[in-house]
């Protein structure tokens, strides 16, 4: 908490106090932060910033949520909570290591409901042992909260070291691995996986949820605006041990270990720049998330004719594909080219033969 | 000069594989003096690094020592070393015709073998005479009396010239030495006659150009004399004279009789072949020595680089192996699977392999080879003959009259209890029985005629497992024969894959074609369409499996900083999609070409 004080007033000074339009708090669990802490999180941030969200989330677990805890938070600005879920059936929540119970997850949205806030659902599909029937019961439960928002992932389990897992109670790396590893075993093959991915269009489609980016529905008008702003590539900042930023075409992150981080942050709060960021291939491969698209005469206006050739060119290459559809210089995945996107997003990457050099006028 | 080359003796080391013919040369070295011990270094003979690690000599070294007789006399003795490999018969047999005795060695613990026959055979044609030697008479446990039995029965040998040796501990060498003196006649050339001199072996050198090692017949060689490779007519001038101690030392001529190398200056070893005859530009031989004929390849294969950018590498590669090896030939081919690359010519299947390694090892190439072709003889309807060794150059086969395969003269020695399984083997690759007799109590001579095609395919690696090691195996060539044979064609989505295109004889077409479609299946990754794989004979389907089509491929959670981490994943995918090769619209990992490649013809 103190070097997350530290950074935030430290950051807000050297932006110049900007404006905060949209803010969102997440990664692991800060719903688990004491009024307290809460407080103090927003005197810095206002004491730092412009602070006048248009929108402003919350990730919780639904078996950590209390009236003082979400009354801290609305006195923070906060208009929104996106719920960890992840499923309304015990064998789900069983199969996926959780340790809420189902019957916690509606009080959850009954009382973010009551302060006021927006809901958002994040649901996983593909669990070990999950049926075509199960997912349609998981997602009828999810539509019967009358959640704003909805979020579907895959369960996708990475076997490579992650370096949060550090920050994680637990045995570390090689007891989550052992765990993935069973798991992994016992998940839909991926056919299955793409059928409940279409289930999953089809109902939430029926219950007038607008599927707006690959992994997230939404009500009219309810999209996440925070989000959005990622998917079109703009500017943020991230604080906090891990959290990546974005800002002036410059992608850079905070180390993710936590002492480390605390380190970093008393030493002066030097950050780790990715140099492989490549606003012009990001920005395409972000639109296409979105329904919206790609539309190849704003983008060429801003990366410039060649750019815009060169994803032209990319994309043609999927003629006859049925991955994209085209509309005029407007170009949007289709239903099977968003189950397909990384067949698509590989194709935009720069050939790293040819140096990639775009003329400046 | 007569009376020097009474104190010649010129003589070379056959054996078997393994049977300790390095060693025990390596002991005669030490033994006459001719290296210090401290100097030693463990095969001295062997100095590619890859004859030590197949344990078989490829180029051979010739060596002069000095040795005492019985009778006082320093005698001048030749050690010319030879090829252990059947590939090499005709390197062996020039080794062969450069001496006048040969030390025949059998291993104590295994016997005569299929090599120590043909090698024998090979020296007693030649009129060399051979001196029996059992090795490794230090090893426990083993019957020499099984072993005299078999120079007795199979050679006609009398136990009394029968010698025992141990190349390890040097017991029975000095005898050896002697028995040479003894038992080898000296050369009986005509020294004031005009310069023959035959190349029995040849290598490359950065500094000197080939360097031919020779055995002066007839004539006299001095330094700076103008040479003449009578068969290529490439006049030189000599760079250097000189002898192996087995170090090379200049002289300034070598006599008749005599054995050394001569630096030639020429830019490839096929300007100067093995088995051709040198003689002097001012004054030549009327004819050359007999026996030369160019080295012939009998199996071929495509080369493929795995990176297209590799191209000119591999061409460089393989000009500088040619620098060193006449017998290896290559011509630029293209494939529509696999790009450009070559098809290359070998003497056979163990030569191909050492190819393969040392453009891998020593030229850090990473090849694809194609399955390995023998060369067929397509007589058309219009009476044309026709060679053809690469199956996707098959004419039509509405124009074919008749397709002929090489047929090879194929010995098999094994233990007795394993005859029935080796004769299910020879007999699922086609070979047809012409003898089986016994070289003693226990172990069986099978001969048997057999399709070179078969041959290699995995033939001799069946042959070691189902005789756990023990069955040995020589083969030359026998004569061309007319078979019932077909191509089979491997479709991906339709396209034709013409590297994957096999000759194979109609009886084994359904099942090889089964096993090929059945690996791809295994090892194309889903697509974004259904992918059909099919085997074909002339067009008519006989095998067909599908890969159906990928369903899912997205990354679905990406927030924030995630794009970056997401994008390492793609590169990933990315780098995976170049390593493929496009066929048609299917992308086909290299891994899948190479293992269909490797696939064994399994009954």
């Amino acid at each position: 908490m103190e070097a997350l004080d530290v950074e935030i007033r430290r950051e807000g000074l050297s932006l110049g106090r900007p404006r905060v339009a949209t803010l969102y708090v997440g990664g692991g669990t800060p719903s688990l932060l004491e009024p307290d802490e809460v407080a103090r999180l927003g005197a810095a941030l206002r004491d730092a910033f412009d602070l006048r969200p248009v929108e402003a989330t919350v990730e919780a677990n639904p078996a950590t949520l209390d009236r003082a805890r979400l009354e801290s938070w609305a006195a923070l600005g906060i208009t929104r909570l996106s719920l960890g879920a992840q499923s309304l059936s015990a064998a789900g929540l069983h199969a996926l290591g959780r340790t809420h119970q189902p019957e916690d997850i509606a009080p959850a949205v009954a009382a973010a409901r009551s302060v006021g806030f927006d809901v958002n659902l994040d649901l996983i599909f593909g669990w070990p042992g999950q049926t075509a029937a199960a997912w349609r019961e998981d997602l009828a439960a999810a539509v019967a909260l009358g959640p704003d928002h909805l979020s579907c992932y895959p369960l996708e389990l990475a076997l490579e070291p992650e370096e949060a897992v550090a920050n994680w109670p637990g045995a570390g790396w090689r007891s989550v691995e052992r765990w993935r590893r069973r798991a992994a075993a016992s998940q839909p093959d991926d056919a299955g996986i793409a059928g409940l991915y279409e289930l999953a269009e089809r109902v939430l489609g029926q219950n007038g949820y607008r599927h707006y980016e690959i992994a997230n529905w939404a009500l009219p008008g309810k999209r996440c605006r925070h989000n959005l702003g990622y998917w079109r590539n703009g500017d943020w900042l991230g604080v906090g041990a891990g959290a990546h930023s974005h800002l002036a075409g410059v992608r850079s992150r905070d180390v993710g270990v936590l002492p480390a981080y605390i380190a970093a942050i008393d030493r002066g709060g030097e950050r780790i720049v990715d140099s492989a960021a490549d606003v012009a291939v990001d920005t395409a491969m972000l639109a296409l998330r979105l329904d919206d698209g790609l539309d190849l005469v704003r983008y060429g206006s801003r990366f410039g004719q060649d750019a815009a050739a060169r994803v032209r060119t990319a994309l043609c290459s999927l003629d006859g594909t049925r991955l994209l559809h085209w509309s005029g210089e407007r170009v949007r995945l289709t239903a099977r080219g968003r189950l397909l996107a990384n067949e698509v997003f590989v194709r935009l990457l720069p050939d790293d033969t040819s140096s990639v050099s775009t003329s400046v006028q | 000069m007569a009376d020097a080359q009474s104190r010649i003796r010129n003589f070379c080391v056959i054996a078997h594989v393994d049977h300790g013919k390095t060693t025990l040369s390596d002991r005669l070295i030490e033994l006459t003096g001719t290296v210090a011990l401290r100097q030693m270094r463990e095969q001295l003979l062997d100095s590619m690094e890859l004859e030590r690690e197949h344990g078989v000599t490829i180029k051979a070294r010739a060596v002069r020592m000095a040795w005492t007789a019985r009778d006082g006399e320093i005698h001048e003795l030749n050690l010319i070393d030879t090829p252990g490999h059947v590939d090499f018969n005709y390197e062996v047999s020039r080794s062969l015709a450069a001496c006048e005795g040969a030390l025949l060695l059998v291993d104590a613990s295994q016997g005569i073998e299929a090599q120590t026959l043909a090698n024998a055979y090979l020296a007693i044609e030649q009129g060399l005479e051979v001196i029996p030697v059992i090795n490794k008479i230090d090893l426990p446990s083993i019957d020499l009396d099984v072993v005299r039995e078999d120079l007795r029965t199979t050679l006609g040998f009398k136990d009394e010239e029968i010698l025992l040796a141990s190349g390890k501990t040097g017991q029975g060498v000095a005898e050896l030495l002697h028995a040479i003196v003894e038992r080898v006649p000296p050369p009986k050339g005509d020294p004031s006659a005009p310069l023959r001199a035959l190349i029995f072996d040849s290598h490359y050198d950065a500094y000197k150009g080939v360097v031919a090692h020779v055995r002066v017949v007839d004539g006299l060689l001095s330094a700076d004399d103008r040479i003449l490779p009578m068969a290529t007519q490439k006049p030189s001038e000599m760079l250097e004279l000189g002898v192996f101690t087995p170090e090379p030392r200049p002289v300034a001529r070598l006599a008749a009789g005599e054995v050394g190398y001569a630096a030639t200056g020429l830019k490839a070893v096929a300007d100067c072949r093995v088995g051709d005859t040198l003689t002097l530009e001012s004054r030549p031989a009327e004819s050359p020595l007999p026996g030369y004929r160019p080295a012939k390849p009998m199996v071929f294969a495509g080369f493929y680089p795995q990176r297209a950018e590799d191209y000119p590498a591999l061409r460089d590669a393989l000009e500088k192996l040619r620098l060193n090896d006449a017998s290896l030939i290559y011509e630029a081919e293209t494939s529509q699977a696999l790009g450009f690359g070559f098809r290359c010519g070998f003497l056979g299947l163990f030569h191909l392999e050492i190819i393969q390694q040392r453009l891998e090892r020593e030229y850090d190439m990473d090849l694809i080879a194609t399955s390995p072709s023998v060369e067929y003889r397509v007589i058309t309807q219009k009476g044309d003959e026709v060679a053809v060794d690469n199956p996707a150059m098959l004419p039509d086969p509405g124009t074919i009259e008749e397709i002929r395969e090489p047929w090879m003269k194929t010995t098999l020695i094994t233990p007795t209890n394993y005859v029935g399984p080796i004769m299910d083997l020879a007999q699922n690759k086609r070979g047809t029985l012409l003898e089986m007799t016994y070289v003693d109590p226990t172990r069986a001579m099978l001969k048997y005629d057999m399709p070179l095609s078969e041959v290699i395919v995995d033939f001799y690696d069946q042959l070691k497992s189902r005789s756990q090691g023990y069955a040995s195996l020589d083969y030359e060539f026998g004569e061309y024969r007319a078979a019932d044979l077909v191509r089979l064609d491997i479709l991906v989505a339709g396209t034709l894959i013409d590297a994957l295109s096999v000759i194979v004889h109609r009886d084994k077409a359904q099942h090889i074609g089964r096993l090929l479609v059945h690996k791809l299946r295994g090892l194309i990754p889903k697509q974004m369409f259904d992918v059909r794989i099919q085997a074909a004979i002339g067009g008519k389907i006989i095998a067909s499996e599908n890969v159906s089509a990928k369903r899912k491929d997205v990354i679905a959670k990406c927030y924030g900083g995630d794009i970056t981490r997401k994008k390492k994943l793609l590169e990933k995918q990315k780098e995976g999609k170049k390593r493929m090769k496009m066929v048609g619209s299917v992308e086909i990992p290299q891994e899948a070409f190479l293992a269909v490649l490797r696939i064994k013809d399994e009954p």
